[in-house]
């Protein structure tokens, strides 16, 4: 019987890797190419990563619309509708195959040793249906719902309401202005170097991920609503603010039945509103351009419990501050594109409410993740990206728990997914090589290398793991229509 | 017919020409164009619609070409101070999906679906107002590039660029100003018109006889051009 403070580490600890494990795949939608009647080239370099005008388009609201609208204008000649005739759905695909360079444990049944089958394919991984493109007048969307096949069930994806209006300023200077109701930190933004749209653009779900995350990096992607206002000056300098709520999906109250209030059966339930923000620089020369920013956040999060082991919200918070660097280098010729990105997110947990319940061992811990690749296309048809990743942090047993001991009669113990010395570091290279037939279809093989997995590069779970033995596999067929 | 639309589709009416004698027949049209075009400009939109065309030159077209037409990114075409004619019939061109180099297809022909006559009017008439930039050719490339483009090479049976474009490359009526314009997009341009994607039967007969250090050195030159 697990102790509740354990009970409630393995919740963040799940949750968080639910969160990785069920982070979708960063997408492009081709009801943008219909309803802007341009090339999916005119946004992206290669989807879903995005050009200089991808991110204007972006940040005036998905509005930018060549079609032939249904109108309606007041006699005031105010439009109060502008409808497009073909509505803007799209729909992506992703089959996969992952084969791990170790087999997994087979903990079906604890009194039979045995090994889980190697080699998982996804058919599909994801299906996803967009509605991607302008709804009104300043009113755009993009709205993906999923059916992945680790859960099994579809659900609400990645999601961007916005608002926007642009001013012309002296000079003939442009000022850009809007509002997202959003999902996800950070999906709202324009570059491909914050968490929610970049590298890896498309990643295997059916593979061993590391026990740490950033908050930001993900860890609460829909599972929260957020609203931002922003900025954009000149196409070049961009400022955010905004906050987030927690909007979790598939919990309910447990006294009403009803999708709420959220009560001690939901887990990490943000304490009113966590400050989000954003700053943005972009310089455009000749075929490069160069962006350099900030962004953070402040999570104070309820730890909560589980439907089958709940814990009343309320008393002390664990608190995230998520400070992070990003930027993002991108050349734009008729035949070689290259694009050098990468972001470096810091975070200070503040335990309040873990370390009182002893599901932490220090009041105070630390976590930084860095992330750094090179993208390279040849006429957007053959291309490949290299990443290096690592996440360093406190050494914390509570928060990164060793693998717990097999409770007689069983015989084999979990492993795979503990840290033996409570560490979070992880660090390691993606290899990925990708061919396009055509633009809305991308065949990629993708191998990653751990050098050190929870916390050490042997037997890093205490019972004979290395972190060479989570080295992936995964090869994709991904195409959107 | 009025007489400005004939003459739009004297690119087209030319290829009907054996090569020498076109060159005669370009001769000819420039002379009646400069004749002709200040007594037929398209009426001045009015002014709403001037000032969305504004917007939209700021707003959207802005985002590649420049604000003000002076785009950074060597992809997309300086605007500034283009022949107001010459960009009206390309937008027509795109909006009737005739003009066929790529990224007319991947970009212009879905921004164009949707504008009508007096909005691709006032939009070629803000180009045309604004003040071109001038770039900075490759100096080694400049000087034979000035020879050819102001004298042609008989021995090629390539024409001199100037008796359209002007000597100044700033266009004459229907033929566009050159002048300030990215060497590599006039290098693109002049591809395309080699393989007949941009069909322009005058270019494409000049585009057959360049050689490609030709071509560079003339775009080189070109947009070094005030």
């Amino acid at each position: 019987m697990k102790s509740g403070g354990t009970m409630r580490v393995l919740c963040v600890v799940g949750s968080t890797l639910f969160a990785i494990a069920a982070a979708p795949a960063a997408l492009a939608v081709p009801s943008f190419a219909r309803q802007t009647g341009m090339a999916c080239e005119a946004c992206h370099t290669v989807f879903p990563e995005l050009t200089h005008f991808g991110r204007v388009f972006k940040a005036n609201g998905y509005t930018l619309n060549n079609l032939a609208q249904v109108l309606d204008v007041t006699e005031k000649k105010q439009q109060v509708l502008a409808l497009t005739k073909t509505p803007p759905f799209s729909i992506m695909f992703q089959v996969s195959y992952t084969q791990l360079n170790k087999t997994l444990p087979d903990l079906s049944n604890v009194n039979i040793p045995g090994e889980a089958q190697n080699g998982t394919v996804g058919f599909p991984q994801q299906f996803s249906l967009f509605y991607a493109g302008e709804i009104a007048p300043h009113f755009g969307a993009y709205i993906q719902a999923t059916y992945a096949n680790d859960s099994g069930t579809i659900s609400i994806d990645n999601t961007d309401l916005r608002f926007a209006d642009m001013q012309i300023l002296g000079d003939d200077r442009s000022l850009i202005y809007g509002l997202s109701l959003n999902n996800n930190p950070t999906v709202q933004d324009l570059w491909n170097s914050t968490p929610a749209w970049g590298q890896l653009y498309a990643a295997s779900n059916a593979t061993v991920s590391p026990l740490a995350g950033t908050q930001i990096d993900g860890t609460l992607a829909q599972s929260v609503a957020g609203l931002t206002a922003y900025v954009m000056w000149n196409e070049a300098l961009y400022a955010e603010v905004g906050g987030y709520h927690s909007a979790q999906q598939g919990v309910t109250n447990q006294l009403t039945g009803a999708a709420g209030p959220l009560d001690g059966t939901a887990s990490n339930v943000i304490q009113g509103v966590s400050p989000y923000w954003r700053v943005a620089y972009e310089h455009l020369w000749s075929r490069n351009s160069f962006e350099i920013g900030l962004y953070g956040a402040t999570f104070k999060l309820l730890p909560g419990g589980t439907p089958a082991a709940p814990s009343p919200l309320g008393g002390p918070t664990n608190r995230f501050n998520d400070v992070a660097e990003d930027f993002q280098y991108q050349y734009l010729g008729e035949d070689n594109l290259i694009t050098v990105a990468g972001t470096r997110i810091h975070e200070n947990m503040t335990l309040d409410a873990s370390f009182a319940s002893g599901a932490a061992t220090n009041p105070t811990d630390n976590l930084t993740t860095m992330r750094f690749w090179a993208t390279y296309y040849y006429r957007r048809m053959i291309g490949g990206t290299v990443q290096y990743f690592q996440t360093t942090g406190s050494t914390d047993a509570l928060l990164y728990p060793p693998t717990p001991p097999p409770t007689p009669p069983a015989t084999q113990s979990a492993g795979v997914v503990y840290s033996a010395n409570g560490s979070p570091n992880t660090s390691g290279w993606v290899a990925e090589i990708d061919y396009l037939p055509w633009l809305n279809t991308k065949l990629a093989v993708q191998y990653t290398a751990y050098n050190k997995f929870n916390g050490s590069s042997t037997n890093y779970d205490g019972v004979g793991r290395n972190a060479s033995n989570n080295n992936t596999f995964y090869a994709l067929l991904w195409f959107a229509f | 017919m009025r007489t400005i639309d004939k003459f739009r589709e004297f690119p087209e009416r030319l290829q009907r020409y054996p090569w020498p004698r076109r060159m005669s027949v370009v001769g000819f049209f420039v002379l009646g164009v400069a004749a002709l075009t200040h007594a037929d400009e398209p009426a001045t939109p009015d002014s709403a619609v001037q000032a969305y065309a504004h917007r939209m030159a700021v707003g959207v077209c802005g985002t590649c070409h420049g604000p003000h037409g002076n785009s950074i990114q060597p992809k997309f075409p300086r605007l500034a101070a283009q022949n107001a004619n010459y960009l009206a019939q390309q937008l027509k061109n795109f909006r009737s999906q005739t003009r066929g180099d790529p990224d007319a297809l991947g970009y212009m022909w879905g921004m164009a679906a949707q504008l009508d006559d007096s909005t691709i009017t006032a939009l070629a008439q803000y180009y045309a107002a604004q003040a071109a930039r001038a770039g900075r050719g490759d100096p080694a490339l400049v000087a034979q590039g000035r020879e050819i483009y102001q004298h042609g090479i008989i021995s090629e049976g390539v024409p001199a660029c100037a008796t359209c474009h002007g000597a100044d490359a700033h266009g004459v009526a229907d033929f566009p100003r050159l002048a300030g314009q990215h060497s590599q997009y006039i290098l693109k341009q002049l591809a395309s018109f080699q393989s007949n994607m941009r069909n322009v039967a005058i270019m494409h007969g000049v585009a057959l006889n360049l050689r490609t250090a030709e071509m560079q050195s003339v775009a080189a030159y070109l947009e070094g051009q005030p």
